[in-house]
């Protein structure tokens, strides 16, 4: 894999470049956060973010989204006929994404690409862009993505990966497309490929060196669902949780939406907005039942899902990627690290076990 | 183009005001067309919820009026109401919306004259400031 | 470990051996430098996972609300103000509840400690007034006094106004000069400028209701942002149906409200949920001289009236 270097004195021209044949995203610095927005002339993503606060997956799937319209106005032609709205799929980079997020866009392509059902708006976003990754020298406190399937420097979804070495990056090319991204930014100045694989080998062994968060995930696969579902620490576990929406909207595996149609005037648009499984509304029947109505059976969901429903159906490994978002931001301090230890560790013959991970 | 008609949306009590505004029908007075009357049971019935969402829908102005204190059919409605109406249109101001489009007035249902003269005084104060752009709700 | 943890380490461990409570409602220590985490515990064991730090800034008089059981729970000044609105709204009775007052020297604003350092801090230590905080390979001791919350600068009520049980000495109450300077700014902007404000504050709402979920006040079985015969409020990230949100949910809040700060604590995009409901705390202690909670004996001011309140404003 071809290794080029781009000194940072470079950097703005060669994004400038590319700003001619790709729409840019990247972390911008938002009051107190860093948010993936796309790059208007003259704003370039900030390269020396930690996290962002929310997760990449807003490009190619968008808080709020038209995906249809119509129009209710008789003299209009093709009236009452829900027509799907134009998505602009010019082709995106999106610079300076972390590899725990480009592995999480794996993750939810398993889920929006599949044999039976294709998601347009997701897949076309996904298809037309190009994912320039960042590694993360210095990885943030919440980061545990080493023992979740991921790291700090690792490629899995990324078209480039960029390592930042002080004076100048070192862009590790990956696939085609990065090859593309990179042949219109210009930069193409040529290192030695051995210095350069060992200086990032290194950067790479620090950086997974400076994470201590880990999660244990060995045992999940083998414990039966109905063991870890009738689980008697989920209610105690439970209880702090307020039902909101942070930890879903934060997550990049997270991928549940809702869809309204809006009217105003005779105009009808059909929209998808980001939904989460947390509150009671999410499985809230028309008929009045709900299914999930008690607390303690959305925040058992959400856990069961992340960590073996879904480990279960695609033998991918868990829904999460270590990121750490969902714990650096839940109001009360839910824990999936600690949750995940539980529900791994837990046997239901060996009931003290589990009280002494609870004592915690 | 035709200019976008102003319409401001006036919540009256059932038992009073409203029967001001028939009365007033009746006699034949004149005042602003721009009203779009809608009957609630009592002014204490009013809620922000209502007032933002007349905002959302594109009225351009909001008009709300109730029994004379002392004279609510349900006795109390409209003391409540007195309380929640000044917030709301303090509310409205902080918010950076002008509270000139926000109107309250205590007409009883035999005061027919004063219900004309105050559509036509809030219709005068709103149709000059021009259709509201601000809190309306547009297509996605 | 502090005076104030080993006192409700004590008292919540001997309430629930004597079982003159079912459950005890704390705060253990967070998984995280500058969290804690809301708790419920059953047995007098448990009580030594119970702590209390400057960190204890979510207001758990939220996880009261309809609950039948008899309850052991900790409050601090703000909270108890809490506690006593739930009684007067019937969420929850005063005898179901043994309260731990803990009279409150200030919670910490974790971002703007945060921002005073270039790295991530790994390490918050409290000593006396002092936060011994490691950051990278830094470690600097600020003043904590510095750092307080900005409703905690303006708080006026420290100390537990309904308890069983006290943690600590009652304090002091400091006499602030204008406890809402913050609204006199928002008020001597333009109108143009005041919406614009707003504008930018709510730009980076997400609508995930932390801020609505871990305030006490909200408890509709259904919000009205979840009614859908009518639907009253978009579910998107659309400027006026945010706007709509916040300013709704501030309003209902109305003469409720304790400034706790839960709301700001909760919000995940650092939104200072508080420049909401400020105007309206300001407008009900001018027109009715009405502080939330203090008094379980009386109606808050929309559940009231006096046949002599102002209207000059109605025509």
């Amino acid at each position: 894999m071809e290794i080029i270097k781009i000194k940072k004195t470079a950097w703005p021209g060669g994004i400038d470049k590319a700003r001619e044949t790709y729409h840019l995203f990247g972390p911008v610095k938002d009051k107190s956060c860093h948010i993936f927005r796309p790059l208007e002339n003259n704003i370039y993503p900030d390269m020396e973010y930690t996290s962002s606060t929310l997760s990449p997956k807003s490009v190619l799937f968008p808080q709020t989204q038209k995906i249809l319209e119509t129009s209710v106005d008789e003299s209009e032609k093709n009236h009452h006929i829900l027509t799907p709205v134009k998505q602009d799929n010019t082709p995106k980079a999106v610079i300076g994404i972390r590899p725990c997020d480009a592995k999480a866009m794996q993750l939810v392509k398993l889920n929006f690409d599949t044999k039976d059902y294709r998601d347009p708006y997701w897949c076309d976003a996904y298809e037309s862009s190009t994912f320039i990754g960042l590694a993360a020298n210095t990885p943030s406190i919440f980061d545990f993505s080493t023992s979740a399937g991921s790291g700090p420097f690792e490629e899995d979804g990324l078209d480039v990966l960029l390592v930042d070495c002080k004076d100048h990056y070192l862009a590790k090319v990956i696939t085609e497309k990065g090859k593309s991204f990179l042949n219109t930014t210009g930069f193409n100045e040529s290192t030695d490929q051995n210095k350069a694989d060992q200086i990032i080998k290194d950067l790479k062994t620090c950086a997974e060196g400076i994470i201590n968060s880990s999660i244990r995930t060995e045992n999940l696969k083998e414990k039966t669902v109905l063991d870890l579902y009738n689980a008697p620490f989920w209610e105690d576990l439970a209880f702090s949780c307020i039902s909101c929406g942070t930890c879903a909207y934060v997550c990049p595996t997270c991928w549940c939406f809702d869809i309204q149609d809006e009217t105003r005037g005779s105009l009808v648009t059909r929209i998808r907005n980001w939904d989460t499984c947390m509150p009671p509304l999410f499985t809230q029947h028309a008929s009045g039942h709900n299914p999930r109505g008690e607390k303690t059976q959305r925040v058992r969901q959400r856990f069961m899902h992340k960590l073996k429903y879904f480990e279960d159906k695609y033998d991918q490994g868990i829904m999460c990627i270590g990121c750490g978002r969902c714990v650096e931001k839940c109001p009360v301090n839910i824990d999936i690290r600690d949750i995940c230890n539980l529900m791994n560790a837990y046997e239901p013959e060996k009931e003290s076990a589990v009280s002494k991970l609870r004592e915690k | 183009m035709a200019e976008k008609q102003i319409k401001i949306v006036a919540f009256l009590c059932n038992w009073c005001s409203y029967g001001a505004a028939d009365l007033a029908g009746v006699s034949r007075m004149q005042y602003s067309t721009d009203i779009r009357v809608i009957r609630v049971p009592c002014s204490g019935r009013i809620d922000a919820k209502l007032i933002l969402s007349a905002f959302r829908e594109g009225a351009d102005g909001v008009w709300v009026s109730g029994c004379h204190p002392g004279e609510c059919h349900y006795l109390e409605g409209n003391y409540y109401a007195r309380r929640k109406f000044i917030l709301m249109g303090n509310l409205m101001e902080h918010m950076g919306i002008d509270k000139d489009r926000l109107h309250f007035s205590w007409i009883s249902s035999a005061e027919a004259t004063k219900f004309a003269k105050v559509a036509q005084e809030v219709a005068d104060t709103i149709v000059p400031m021009g259709p509201s752009d601000r809190f309306v709700k547009r297509a996605v | 470990m502090n005076m104030i943890t080993r006192n409700i380490q004590k008292h919540a461990a001997s309430l629930l051996k004597a079982e003159t409570v079912d459950v005890f409602i704390g705060f253990k220590a967070g998984s995280f430098p500058m969290s804690a985490a809301p708790v419920i515990i059953k047995n007098p064991e448990q009580a030594q996972a119970l702590i209390w730090d400057s960190n204890c800034r979510l207001n758990l008089a939220n996880y009261l609300t309809n609950r039948t059981d008899k309850i052991g729970i900790v409050a601090k000044g703000c909270d108890s103000r809490s506690i006593v609105n739930h009684i007067i709204e019937n969420k929850i009775t005063r005898d179901q509840l043994h309260i731990i007052g803990v009279p409150c020297s200030g919670m910490v604003d974790k971002t703007k400690i945060a921002s005073e350092f270039t790295d991530e801090i790994t390490e918050l230590r409290e000593q006396e007034d002092s936060l011994v905080i490691k950051a990278g390979s830094e470690t600097r001791i600020l003043a904590k006094g510095e750092f307080l919350r900005s409703n905690c600068l303006s708080c006026t009520h420290r100390n537990p106004v309904l308890y069983d049980q006290l943690a600590a000495d009652l304090v002091t109450e400091p006499v602030i000069e204008n406890q809402f300077a913050d609204v006199d700014k928002i008020e001597s902007l333009s109108r143009d400028e005041k919406w614009l404000y707003f504008d930018d504050l709510i730009q980076n709402c997400i609508r995930c209701y932390a801020c609505r979920n871990s305030c006490p006040l909200c408890f509709c079985p259904t919000c009205f942002v979840d009614e859908s015969n009518p639907q009253w409020v978009g579910k998107g990230i659309d400027s006026t149906d945010v706007r709509t949100f916040h300013f709704l949910r501030a309003y209902h809040c109305a003469g409720r409200c304790t400034d706790c700060g839960a709301c700001v604590e909760a919000c995940p995009m650092d939104i200072n949920v508080r420049d909401f409901t400020r105007k309206l705390n300001k407008d009900v202690l001018d027109m009715y001289g009405w502080e939330a909670g203090l008094d379980i004996k009386k109606r808050p001011p929309l559940d009231t009236f006096n046949p002599n309140d102002p209207d000059e404003y109605i025509k």
